[in-house]
């Protein structure tokens, strides 16, 4: 069994089965399946997030270039007006998205801790500025996709990415796989030396492992699940801005999966869902909903110590 | 570039790098002592800047405001830090960031509530207001000399009271092991307040400073946090010294890339963090 505690046991599967029939309940209403969608994307990007963070322990907060990197190679790759084939499409992203994150990665993780935070946001932003400031991809305003692709495999198609539904079914099906992957991931061997690196590099290394490399696999993982999140965002909404890459994405993320519980994996998925249920309570609550909304994260940073997955266990767990 | 283009640039860049330092310095301070990562400093900036600009329309006196924000930054940091701060001492530094981004967001909101989303300014205090002749036809205002004076006048201050004062002997020794200077007696727990207090002032002191040279508009706070954690990594972490070349050279560089580079200016001197990251992971000045 991949899932080794209760909670896990208990909730993922409740959440799985809850989230494949919300369509079917909100048939009459696509703004929310749209809504539900936009959170089961973030949901990727904030796991692969987690795993960085709390798994392997590189605090990054830089995560946003790869969400915007999802995106913006996208619409550099394909042709304007072409729809072109999603699988082929996804397969190139996460290449080159991949081979970007061995470059980067072979870079930042020269550093380590609080300078290791403070580089990975430092390439953020120079990305950021290059796509803020470029003329060819549309500056600050971003770009538009016209042409979403289609998606047949062997000339079958079961995906229309124009329909909503077709869409939150392709994005539950990508958060399933994503989780079960970091799951068997950090189950394996492999897993269990990353888990090494974290608790004590010194002996690690001391043992024949080779720390760097180790990290930078994970770094690349990590980043080539975040660009396919953000892939799939630019698909939902069919544009790209600089936004995507801003700090300020990444800081959300970091505070989405502290709130879940970090290191948990499954936590992300918590972490998403109520920072984005509370900020929609909010909005509609008061023009002011920011002042609630950091008001509510400063009491769950003094409160929930380990995040909601943490609490959660503690009721659930003998 | 024309030798005097040149010089404007120079002083530009000096001018912006001293600003750059006093509120770089009360972030690496607090870090360096509290060990506490404060991503809400650059809201205290704003909060400076708001604040003088606020009390600049009701009372019409640029000292009788900047003196009116300063006290009121003092006594906001010392609120912080006994309500908020003092919860995180023995955490890590991710709850500190989600902490403090919590802080971003209520300073933001209450921004907004309260002065509303119009860029504003400030005007120039009417002593200052001018410029010194620099060439036959061109002048260099002096509110910008001004400020640069003041920045460094600070710097000096800061210097004399982290070296030379009891309090200054205290934070260094609270710098370089915190149970010993618990054991001897000392209270810990109100040198940090004082600590962070001074730090909030700090920044606040910076965006008042900065106020009639800019505009004041929501959002102020992150742009200058950004650039400050450039600063204080390129210096090393916690190292006053470390912020004030760190400063210098990133007003110089991005001053000087706006006008030779501009295609690139906003991305310079993250390219630059990178480049010294790579020869020194630590920062030129790590301790």
């Amino acid at each position: 069994m991949i899932f080794e505690k209760r909670t896990e046991r208990i909730l993922v599967p409740m959440f799985f089965m809850v989230a494949l029939f919300v369509p079917l309940f909100l048939e009459s209403n696509s703004f929310f399946v749209g809504k539900v969608t936009t959170i089961i994307i973030l949901s990727i990007f904030v796991m692969s997030l987690d795993f960085l963070v709390g798994r392997v322990g590189l605090i990054t907060l830089g995560h946003a270039l790869f969400y915007g990197l999802g995106g913006y190679l996208f619409v550099i790759l394909s042709p304007e007006y072409e729809a072109v084939n999603f699988w082929v499409y996804t397969f190139y992203i996460c290449s080159i998205s991949a081979l970007i994150a061995l470059v980067t990665g072979a870079v930042v993780l020269r550093t380590t801790g609080i300078y290791f935070i403070m580089i990975t946001l430092a390439i953020s932003q120079m990305m950021f500025y290059y796509f803020f400031d470029s003329l060819e991809y549309g500056g600050d305003d971003g770009m538009f996709i016209f042409m979403k692709p289609e998606t047949s495999i062997f000339g079958l198609s079961f995906l229309n990415l124009d329909d909503p539904q077709h869409f939150y079914y392709l994005a539950l099906f990508s958060l399933f796989n994503t989780l079960v992957f970091f799951k068997v991931v950090l189950r394996s061997r492999f897993g269990r030396i990353v888990e090494a690196t974290k608790q004590n590099p010194d002996r690690t290394e001391a043992l024949g492992y080779n720390i760097f490399a180790f990290r930078l696999t994970c770094y690349v993982i990590g980043s080539t699940l975040g660009a396919y999140a953000g892939f799939l965002f630019a698909l939902q909404y069919g544009f790209v801005n600089p936004s995507f890459l801003a700090w300020e994405m990444s800081g959300t993320a970091l505070v989405m999966s502290i709130l879940g519980g970090l290191g948990t994996i499954y936590g992300a998925i918590l972490g998403t869902f109520t920072y984005e249920g509370l900020q929609y309570f909010f909005e509609h609550l008061t023009e002011d909903w920011l002042l609630f909304m950091g008001s509510a994260i400063i009491l769950m940073v003094i409160v929930l110590r380990k995040g909601i997955a943490g609490y959660l266990e503690k009721l659930l767990e003998k | 570039m024309t030798t005097e283009l040149f010089f404007v640039q120079l002083i530009n860049g000096l001018q912006y790098g001293l600003l750059l330092f006093l509120i770089a310095s009360g972030l690496t301070l607090v870090f360096g002592v509290m060990g506490i990562l404060n991503l809400a400093h650059g809201s205290m900036y704003m909060v400076g800047a708001y604040l003088v600009w606020y009390f600049a329309t009701v009372t019409g006196s640029f000292t009788v405001s900047a003196v009116l924000s300063a006290i009121i930054a003092l006594s906001l940091g010392i609120l912080i830090e006994r309500v908020l701060i003092q919860r995180l001492y023995n955490r890590n530094h991710l709850d500190q960031v989600l902490l403090t981004i919590g802080m971003i967001f209520v300073f933001n909101s209450l921004q907004s509530i309260l002065f509303g989303n119009d860029p504003y300014g400030v005007a120039v205090p009417g002593a200052l207001d001018g410029g010194i002749p620099f060439t036959d036809n061109s002048s260099y205002p002096i509110y910008r000399i001004f400020a640069a004076l003041v920045c460094v006048a600070i710097a000096g201050v800061l210097y004399y009271v982290v070296s030379r004062t009891r309090l200054g002997m205290l934070i260094r020794a609270g710098e370089s092991n915190r149970e010993m200077v618990e054991a001897l007696g000392v209270n810990i727990k109100s040198l940090y307040t004082i600590v962070f207090a001074i730090g909030v002032m700090l920044a606040a002191v910076s965006g008042i400073i900065a106020a009639p040279m800019r505009s004041i508009v929501p959002g102020m706070g992150e742009s200058v946090l950004i650039t400050c954690f450039v600063v204080v990594v390129i210096g090393g972490m916690g190292s006053i010294k470390g912020a004030f070349v760190g400063a210098l050279l990133v007003g110089l560089i991005s001053t000087f890339a706006a006008v030779l580079i501009p295609s690139m200016s906003n991305m310079i001197i993250y390219i630059f963090m990178i480049l010294v990251l790579l020869v020194k992971p630590q920062g030129l000045f790590a301790k």
